[in-house]
């Protein structure tokens, strides 16, 4: 069951220690949206560390990965307790498909069971958007897809209406997308003024119904806060 | 504006605009085709003279008639209308690329601009936006008549019902990195083109959600609102300031973000912040640039006519 996805800076000891305990189904440990670049370094070698406390904790982990740095946040954090990563800013068939080779030769070195690990990709660009359908199917690894920060990353802003530009079209175009490729589709369809880390628990329960509504399965949010909201919306 | 229309075209040059549509295609009935396609040559220069681009809108069925009649100096862009597959493109691309070369038009000069006014069309909008590098401009409109007669889709009413079409055009423009034209929703339920009021409002939705180029308008009562409204206004000057000093407070911090004044700062809102700035720095050169050649023009023709008493 993964209703809720929280997003944690792998580099924040406390907040890393403090997840299991989140509600959460899932933790994401991020390395690249939450983590400033002097940190990232040092983050990458303490985590096999973070990636078996939190599973021993009793709750999926998967980390969030640069694509542009692959090799080293790969490195950093297939160890046994991962589930998966999350690609961000996940772009073309081929990327994934480096990225599943990898994944396979540090199951074999680090005694993980092959083709264990899942990738969910982050179509957070718009050529990552335009290749979806191809993305998906890069891979037997891909199990989910995910519009991630796309309104930020992309620079989707609110209209009038309160609803963030562009993201009613590509939210629906994923979730068929993701269902044609049969994948999941995680997101919560988010209005403004509410984005990410402001939102409130109120805000993101109500994002979830609607998410829930249009054939979203979980979420991804940035704050406990917003754990319990999610597990009921998608309940 | 009708090209075939005198009035229009003669006063276009001091109307203020960045852009003036001369229009071969809906403004001019059939009979006067050929005599709008012999004005096209010396009104591009009639209403450009005041630092305004001139574009002309041909007909889908005369491509080669009204491109030898518009693909001349000063032209800017050729709107080609209902395009439908990337093939028209190209052909439009071949003989423009042939009339610069005759015509002394340095090579590429002349943009393609195709609209997407058909269920054939919007099924094939990626073909289509990657079919030239002439197409350099690409995305939604606020949704035409065409387009909803073709679709059977109802004009004016209080929801976006163009949420697909608008998306597909959209990514095909971001995913080419083409300058993207959006439309963000605006409710027209009364069906007016010349309220300003409303153009404000359309423009002002459309610089909000980060957007620069207008679809143009159809009435010159529009043309103020719609500079007005796609150029930041001084509180969003301010505010662009305010927010890159509050994210210089995460130098250094280790910190990704930080909320002040239940606002979110961080890179992403600096980087808006950043385009906020440099766009009204734009808006500024351009306004000054387009009142120093309509200064210019009056002046020539003061000389040309000596003041009467």
């Amino acid at each position: 069951m993964r209703r809720s996805w929280l997003l944690v800076p792998a580099s924040k000891a406390e907040q890393v220690a403090a997840a299991p305990r989140a509600g959460a189904d899932v933790i994401v440990l991020d390395l690249v949206e939450l983590v400033a670049e002097e940190d990232k370094f040092e983050t990458r070698e303490r985590l096999q560390g973070a990636v078996a406390a939190v599973s021993a904790g009793g709750v999926e982990v998967f980390v969030q990965i640069d694509p542009e740095l692959c090799y080293a946040d790969l490195h950093a954090c297939v160890w046994p307790g991962l589930a998966g990563v999350v690609v961000s800013r996940a772009e073309s068939p081929q990327q994934i498909v480096e990225i599943d080779e990898q994944l396979g030769r540090l199951e074999h070195e680090r005694g993980i069971l092959p083709g264990a690990l899942k990738i969910v990709a982050a179509l957070e660009t718009a050529r990552g958007n335009h290749a979806a359908y191809d993305v998906a199917r890069a891979s037997p690894r891909v199990c989910g897809l995910t519009l991630g920060r796309a309104d930020l990353v992309m620079d989707l802003r609110p209209e009038p209406s309160g609803e963030i530009h562009l993201m009613p079209y590509l939210m629906q175009r994923l979730i068929i997308i993701a269902r044609a490729a049969g994948v999941t589709p995680v997101g919560a369809w988010w209005r403004a003024p509410d984005r990410g880390l402001l939102a409130t628990p109120e805000h993101s329960y109500q994002a979830g119904q609607r998410g829930r509504a249009i054939g979203f399965k979980g979420a991804m949010c940035l704050r406990a806060n917003q754990v319990e909201p999610l597990n009921r919306a998608y309940s | 504006m009708p090209v075939v229309t005198p009035r229009f075209v003669d006063h276009a040059w001091r109307r203020g605009c960045d852009f003036v549509t001369l229009d071969l295609e809906d403004s001019v009935p059939r009979h006067l085709k050929a005599h709008a396609r012999s004005l096209i040559k010396d009104a591009i220069p009639n209403v450009s003279k005041g630092g305004t681009e001139a574009f002309t809108r041909i007909n889908h069925d005369f491509v080669r008639a009204d491109l030898e009649a518009v693909v001349w100096p000063g032209l800017a862009k050729v709107v080609y209308p209902k395009t439908e597959h990337a093939e028209e493109v190209r052909l439009l691309d071949a003989i423009i690329t042939r009339l610069e070369r005759e015509r002394g038009i340095h090579p590429g000069t002349v943009e393609i601009g195709p609209n997407i006014e058909t269920a054939v069309g919007v099924t094939n909008v990626f073909e289509i936006a990657v079919a030239s590098p002439r197409v350099r401009e690409f995305g939604s409109t606020t949704g035409g008549y065409d387009l909803s007669r073709d679709l059977g889709v109802e004009m004016f009413v209080d929801f976006d019902q163009f949420v697909y079409v608008k998306g597909e055009a959209e990514l095909a423009a971001r995913t080419l990195g083409l300058r993207v034209r959006g439309a963000p929703f605006v409710a027209n339920t009364s069906g007016s083109v010349s309220d300003p009021d409303r153009a404000f409002r359309q423009a002002e939705a459309a610089r909000r959600c980060g957007f620069r180029v207008s679809g143009g308008g159809l009435n010159p009562a529009t043309v103020e609102s719609q500079n007005v409204g796609y150029m930041p206004s001084d509180e969003d000057v301010r505010d662009a300031h305010w927010v890159l000093e509050q994210y210089q407070r995460l130098e250094g911090t280790g910190e990704t973000w930080l909320e002040v004044e239940s606002r979110l700062i961080d890179r992403y809102e600096a980087a808006r912040a950043r385009d906020t700035l440099e766009w009204a720095e734009l808006c500024a050169e351009r306004n000054l640039e387009k009142a120093q050649a309509v200064a210019r023009v009056k002046a020539a023709m003061a000389a040309q006519t000596p003041a009467q008493k």
